[in-house]
């Protein structure tokens, strides 16, 4: 058995030392099979994201191609939650060597999926787009939810920074006659749209502090793909309404609205875009490779409370749930009481996991812009052992987003990177749950290789306006 | 040869495996032999896919080549070259002049007598002119970057002159670099007609806006080549239009220059497939401007960054576009 404990949480030395002690206990007291014990592998985990899709002990199971069970297991601890831990590794080590589906304490929402894939998903969309009805529900705006209670995207000197860069590079421009005369902005992911409001205002008095007239011709373009999100955003811009147009857009693919713009839009903005996008993940062991899969459940014992809470038949929750994510909270007759039916089963969601071998790099599911040899670069610099994010909803969006850019235009992204795969020795990335919307780390590393590709090179700057942010911003310049 | 000459500018779609096995001969995980029989073999396919979509002149693609610039930088005597810092094949070398560069040939004619082995095509072949060179070697011997320039030009005008004993060519010469920095167009040009002087043979200067990566380096309008172009020795001036418009085709009616337009008709920024009647479109309009005998058709620039089917429906197209005009017009 190999122990990998990732990070040590202050105070939890003990806890971590008593897990292992009663793992090892119980494989002694079942006598669990020698091939199977060398091939344990025991994750002490430290868990960012107090609400997440983890049970306190998770047991992942590989299989390989053909859904032969194989003899590498994984058993994952959240030592957030240690006092549950002991029941958790009884179970997981029943299970470990039995048939990982013969349970009864849990009611699944779907059958094993790669992780992009699963109905988590579906969930978060519902979250942006019936967002006024959380909000209601949860009675607090969502980015009163950010572990900051606030956006970084929103904050003074961060903006006032981003107009004085922008201004500069108009300048230059203007110096050498190449201004055009429609200057585009884009910001993706418009939040209140009060960071909007805050950078028009603050251009629009440096313009006319320096004179250089350049606001009349800005075109300043919000994109999001939640139709409550842009309506808020484009009152709070306010008097700068002429200036401003609101789009429509998937953030996957800025440029299919936008293809009209292509080469021309001199910044573009996103924060906290990139980390609420799909991601499927990968995990290295022993020089294989293998794809997560998950599986959405509800505990029984969770799903029992939740039917009888709204007077529904526990066997029913799945399909009421399926038509809550299709329909919205108005399943329930009652949006209120449909609201607060999709807080709890959220709140209630978890993932089973399973590694699903893979024969090689080549068959990764890797998204548009990403090469075999880019993952395999990225294998290169990694730890032996490691899971990562394949960030292809960061990527795609990346790579359809860049070819907006004019030449001397740039893109800054606000968000949560891993800037080297080293560092995904170090930490669980996700995903987590915020409020009602699903968040990871964005692989950084590969959204380099997607620039490179694309004739741009990235830099991650960490975000200095708030202390201890977490937050770094990734910027673009032209590669040479 | 019929009016509405059709050309390809130079490069031709790169296969994926291609730049892979770049990348492994550039970390010596495989050996020079083995991609230059890689190289043969792709040559032969894009010299056969441009013969087959009915283009008129055809080059072997270059997809011999890493780049536009560690391309002649490798092989221009007297540059010293540097590879440490490239990690991908793509990527520029870092190279320096450090002295008086010597006369020597650069070794690219059997590039041409193969081309000319594969094909009865008229042939072209292109190299990057001195001026976009010089933007790329540092300089820590010549005065300026004009005398840096002018005696890279007298340098490559020797491998012009061993191009024409050869074998009968036609030549491009590429500065995309001219749109980065207009400000020494006046001494680009001078260079330009330094490489070219007493090379008999049709030659063409191209100037894009960059295709680097499949996109633009800079932006702006064509405008600031006029008039100083006009003095360049060449026949044919090729121009892209196709990704920005056709608006600064009306430079040649203001300026009427003396040599002939080749029209960017095919945008090479985007997997979108033009059709033969869009590319006809476009070479109606340019015919309001420029007489039928000045005018050549290609796409606007080179079709490295395309995939190969996409490459090859682009220049179908634009031999069907031609064709349709040339109908229009009474021709074959």
């Amino acid at each position: 058995m190999i122990l990998h404990v990732n990070h040590l949480q202050p105070g939890v030395a003990a806890a971590a030392g008593a897990t292992v002690g009663s793992l090892l206990a119980l494989v002694e007291e079942a006598g669990l099979d020698a091939r199977l014990l060398a091939s344990l592998r025991l994750h002490l985990d430290w868990i960012q994201y107090r609400s997440n899709f983890r049970d306190p002990v998770s047991l992942r199971r590989a299989e390989g191609a053909d859904g032969q069970l194989l003899t590498l297991a994984e058993i994952a601890v959240d030592l957030r939650r240690p006092a549950d831990a002991p029941a958790g590794l009884r179970r997981a080590l029943r299970l470990l060597g039995a048939d990982a589906d013969d349970v009864d304490d849990r009611l699944w929402l779907e059958a094993f999926v790669p992780l992009r894939d699963s109905v988590i998903w579906r969930f978060n969309d519902l979250f942006w787009k019936r967002l006024t009805d959380w909000e209601a529900a949860s009675g607090r705006g969502f980015e009163q939810a950010l572990p900051s209670g606030r956006s970084d995207a929103n904050h003074p000197e961060a903006v006032a920074d981003s107009v004085a860069d922008f201004w500069t590079l108009l300048r230059e421009l203007d110096k050498r006659g190449g201004l055009p005369a429609e200057i585009f902005v884009l910001e993706i992911g418009v939040g209140t749209g009060t960071r909007a409001a805050l950078w028009l205002d603050r251009f629009q008095a440096l313009d006319e502090e320096r004179g250089t007239g350049y606001y009349p011709r800005l075109r300043f373009l919000l994109g999001d793909y939640s139709m409550p999100t842009l309506d808020r955003a484009l009152s709070a811009v306010g008097r700068h309404r002429e200036l401003v147009s609101v789009l429509a857009m998937d953030a996957h693919n800025p440029l299919k609205v936008l293809s009209f713009l292509r080469y021309k839009i001199l910044s573009i903005h996103l924060t906290n875009v990139y980390d609420n996008l799909a991601v499927d993940e990968l995990v290295r062991r022993d020089g294989r490779l293998y794809l997560v899969e998950a599986r959405a459940y509800l505990a029984a014992e969770t799903a029992a409370r939740i039917a009888g809470e709204f007077g529904l038949p526990a066997a029913s929750l799945p399909t009421t749930i399926e038509r809550l994510l299709e329909l919205g909270p108005e399943v329930l007759g009652d949006r209120v009481r449909g609201a607060a039916f999709w807080r709890q089963v959220w709140d209630g969601l978890r993932l089973e996991e399973r590694l699903r071998r893979l024969a090689g790099p080549a068959e990764a599911p890797l998204p548009p812009g990403v090469q075999v040899e880019h993952l395999e670069d990225m294998l290169a610099t990694a730890p032996d052992d490691v899971r990562f994010h394949i960030s292809r909803g960061a990527a795609e969006s990346f790579a359809n987003t860049l070819p907006l850019l004019h030449p001397r235009g740039y893109l800054h992204v606000q968000d949560i990177f891993v800037t080297s795969m080293e560092e995904y020795r170090h930490g669980f990335r996700g995903p987590g749950k915020l409020d009602g919307s699903v968040i990871n780390w964005v692989n950084g590393a590969m959204l380099g290789a997607v620039a490179a590709r694309a004739g741009y090179d990235v830099h991650f700057a960490p975000f200095r306006y708030r202390p201890n942010s977490r937050t770094s911003v990734l910027y673009t310049t032209q590669r040479d | 040869m019929p009016m509405l000459v059709t050309a390809v500018v130079g490069s031709y779609s790169m296969p994926a495996w291609l730049e892979r096995a770049k990348n492994d001969y550039l970390h010596r995980r495989i050996t020079r032999h083995d991609l230059d029989e890689m190289h043969d073999a792709v040559v032969k396919a894009a010299i056969k896919d441009q013969e087959i979509a009915g283009v008129d002149v055809i080059t072997d693609g270059e997809l011999r080549r890493d780049n536009m610039i560690d391309y002649f930088t490798e092989r221009l005597p007297g540059v010293e070259v540097d590879h440490t810092g490239k990690k991908s094949f793509f990527d520029f070398a870092s190279s320096v002049v450090r002295g008086r560069m010597p006369t020597a040939p650069l070794g690219l004619v059997p590039e041409l007598t193969f081309l000319k082995q594969y094909s009865t095509r008229r042939v072209k072949v292109s190299i990057t002119g001195p001026h976009s060179l010089v933007k790329r070697i540092r300089n820590e011997h010549y005065p300026s970057d004009e005398a840096f320039a002018l005696d890279n030009a007298r340098v490559l005008n020797l491998e012009l002159k061993l191009f024409v004993c050869a074998a009968p060519t036609e030549i491009q010469i590429d500065e995309p670099y001219y749109s980065g920095f207009p400000e020494d167009l006046g001494w680009g040009i001078r260079a330009v007609n330094a490489l070219v002087e007493g090379v008999q043979a049709r030659i063409g200067l191209h100037v894009c806006y960059g295709n680097r990566y499949g996109k633009p380096s800079w932006e702006g309008s064509y405008r600031y080549l006029f008039p100083a172009v006009l003095d360049a020795r060449v026949q044919q001036l090729t121009l892209e239009f196709a990704r920005r418009g056709e608006e600064d085709v009306t430079l040649f009616a203001e300026f009427k220059p003396p040599f002939d337009l080749g029209l960017g008709v095919i945008d090479v920024k985007t997997h979108d497939v033009e059709t033969p009647a869009i590319v006809a479109e476009r070479i109606r309009q340019a015919l309001r401007v420029v007489p039928t005998d000045r005018l050549a058709v290609n796409p606007d620039c080179g079709l490295v960054h395309l995939p190969r089917p996409v490459a090859f429906a682009k220049l179908e197209a634009m031999v069907a576009g031609a064709a349709i005009v040339r109908r229009e017009l009474g021709g074959a």
